[in-house]
């Protein structure tokens, strides 16, 4: 294969899943929400892009519509899970994946069931290189608005409360905040982009079916995440580099070497090894999360330092 | 009205397996306080050992059967020691501790389909039917039920008359408490990982003899196991064993009614998750606590 187009094919991807990466670090990263079916709203943006972009709709319309019914489907499906546990909304969003997955494989009538759906490019290049150029551009201009809105939203007082409800659910709610409207609202975001994440996914490809969305693409985000650092939108960006190059690497090594065990199960034996031995070893990832950036922080820490008048 | 006699057995045998996958499950997660996501690896993992059990001539049901149980059991304790303990030791959060079991599940099922490829096998033994009027049971599904009903009344004397189940229910409840009235809650909780291994190992080879052998089966089963154990209450047995019969119950007459609607039957599993759903939004603590 033509070597530049596989960079050019490796950052569209890497600029897809870190996508995916913010849209969680949102979730759990920032507001302790254990999303385990990130896929599931991933398929939601992707499968209404496809549809609509099928019906003629244009390109920017599908994209958004896209990321609204995944943030919608996200809110219905979740709110349930919202008020209890962490484990109970894991196991929500877990099991949601699997079933969104089933009815679209089940019913042949929405999208072509098991068969998979032809996408319409959203740039109709006649050249390979050009329309990948414009691939390169749009996710590069879609990561640097998500990750300068989900930057802004985590420094803003909003994200302090997303952290304090991490940190201590109850004494938020003890200081009068409803924190279920705001778990229900990060959630509802980090789906938006999820499904974002899922259009531009399925304008590139041009051909998406269910075998697409399987539970590993869910567990590939958490990794990046993890690796990455949650809580800090460098470590998502980080993370979701080196877990992609990994990924490419491998599949590279696989042509060049013979190994006694399939390249496929070894690599997520190897992804499952290694997100054991990160949360044993190294927690808060390669880039922990750092202080809030909040304009009164210098002028906190003057007061804190300073000796209490009487 | 045979119909409704066959779909009654298979309600009880779709129960049974739930049942005993469901006990290993409760057990684990009412005592270590987190869902074991590679508890569907375990079963997986138990439905191999008795494959490979079965394969010998001497094989059959019976020694597979106990082969799976302590190779599994064997295999959550190595999981206990190895992945949770530390991380449970580094006060490690509840995602943290759910992502971990994650990765491990992976690791699992991978290795699975690497040592036996991921193609379906089967145990390839023939189980003499029974019919009864138009309503037809194998006796695989005898033993099944056999074993799960055995299972229950063991727990249940365990849980009422012995020291241990005492012990069990007393960490449970409350670690530090037990612990302070001289409670080894360490032993207590190895028992239980031990157990709970043992159970899914079981339930993973009866699961295997009835359909097919393939590293997803644990997976494929996790959703429904999950919703009885959520409907039961989480780390209840007692709930359990209604939670169970009711899932097997909705599954097998939602098969009924989904074909009545025209529907793929593949929309079964999301009868569990309609459950789930329900279940937390009428009654998170579930039936039994």
């Amino acid at each position: 294969m033509d070597p530049v187009y596989y960079i050019e094919d490796t950052l569209i991807f890497a600029g897809i899943f870190i996508i995916l990466t913010l849209s969680l670090n949102l979730e759990y990263g920032f507001t302790g929400l254990g999303n385990f079916g990130k896929v599931a709203f991933f398929m939601a943006g992707a499968y209404t892009y496809a549809l609509l972009a099928q019906l003629g709709v244009p390109f920017y319309l599908s994209l958004s519509a896209g990321a609204l019914v995944a943030a919608a489907i996200g809110l219905i499906v979740t709110l349930p899970a919202l008020r209890l546990r962490e484990d109970y909304l894991a196991i929500v969003t877990l099991s949601f994946g699997e079933i969104l997955r089933l009815i679209i494989k089940a019913q042949e009538g929405i999208a072509g069931g098991v068969h998979g759906i032809a996408v319409p490019a959203a740039f109709p290049f006649a050249s390979l290189r050009l329309s990948a150029l414009a691939n390169i551009a749009l996710i590069g201009t879609l990561l640097l608005g998500s990750f300068l809105i989900v930057e802004a939203l985590a420094h803003s007082p909003y994200g302090r409360i997303l952290r304090a409800i991490r940190d201590d659910d109850t004494a938020v709610q003890a200081l009068g905040k409803n924190t279920f409207l705001f778990k229900a609202s990060a959630l509802a975001l980090g789906s938006a982009i999820a499904g974002l994440a899922g259009g531009i996914f399925a304008q590139y490809v041009q051909f998406i079916d269910p075998y697409m969305f399987l539970p590993p693409v869910t567990f590939l985000v958490w990794i990046m995440l993890i690796l990455g650092g949650s809580g800090n939108n460098w470590g998502a960006l980080a993370g979701g580099l080196v877990v992609e190059l990994i990924n490419r690497g491998t599949r590279i090594a696989k042509d060049y070497l013979t190994l006694p065990v399939d390249p496929n199960n070894l690599q997520f034996i190897l992804y499952g090894l290694l997100v054991i031995i990160i949360l044993l070893y190294r927690p808060q990832g390669l880039l922990p999360e750092g202080p809030l950036k909040t304009p009164a922080r210098k002028e906190a820490q003057k007061w804190l330092s300073s000796p209490p008048t009487a | 009205m045979s119909d409704a006699a066959q779909v009654l057995v298979n309600s009880l045998i779709t129960g049974s397996i739930y049942l005993l996958a469901g006990t290993g499950l409760t057990l684990t997660y009412g005592l270590s306080r987190f869902p074991n996501f590679a508890f569907a690896e375990f079963l997986t993992f138990g439905a191999y050992i008795g494959y490979l059990t079965m394969q010998y001539p001497t094989g059959c049901l019976a020694i597979a059967l106990v082969t799976a149980a302590l190779a599994t059991g064997l295999l959550s304790l190595a999981a206990y020691f190895t992945v949770f303990r530390p991380l449970i030791n580094r006060r490690a959060a509840l995602i943290p501790l759910m992502i971990a079991s994650i990765g491990l599940g992976y690791v699992i099922r991978y290795s699975l389909g690497e040592c036996w490829s991921w193609a379906a096998l089967s145990y390839q033994q023939v189980w003499q039917t029974f019919t009864i009027g138009d309503t037809h049971i194998t006796l695989l599904w005898l033993y099944l039920i056999l074993a799960a009903t055995a299972t229950s009344i063991v727990l249940h004397l365990l849980f009422v008359f012995t020291r241990i189940g005492k012990a069990i229910r007393a960490t449970a409840a409350n670690p530090e408490l037990a612990q302070a009235s001289g409670i080894n809650t360490e032993r207590v909780t190895l028992f239980v990982w031990f157990v709970g291994g043992a159970l899914a190992g079981v339930a993973g080879v009866f699961r295997a003899a009835d359909t097919q052998l393939y590293p997803m089966l644990g997976w494929d089963i996790l959703l429904p196991v999950f919703a009885s154990v959520v409907l039961g209450g989480i780390g209840s047995f007692y709930g359990l064993l209604i939670a169970a019969a009711i899932l097997g119950i909705a599954e097998n007459f939602g098969i009924v009614v989904l074909q009545a609607l025209g529907l793929s039957t593949e929309y079964r599993m999301a009868v569990a998750f309609l459950v789930l759903i329900l279940v937390l939004i009428f009654r998170p603590r579930g039936l039994g606590r």
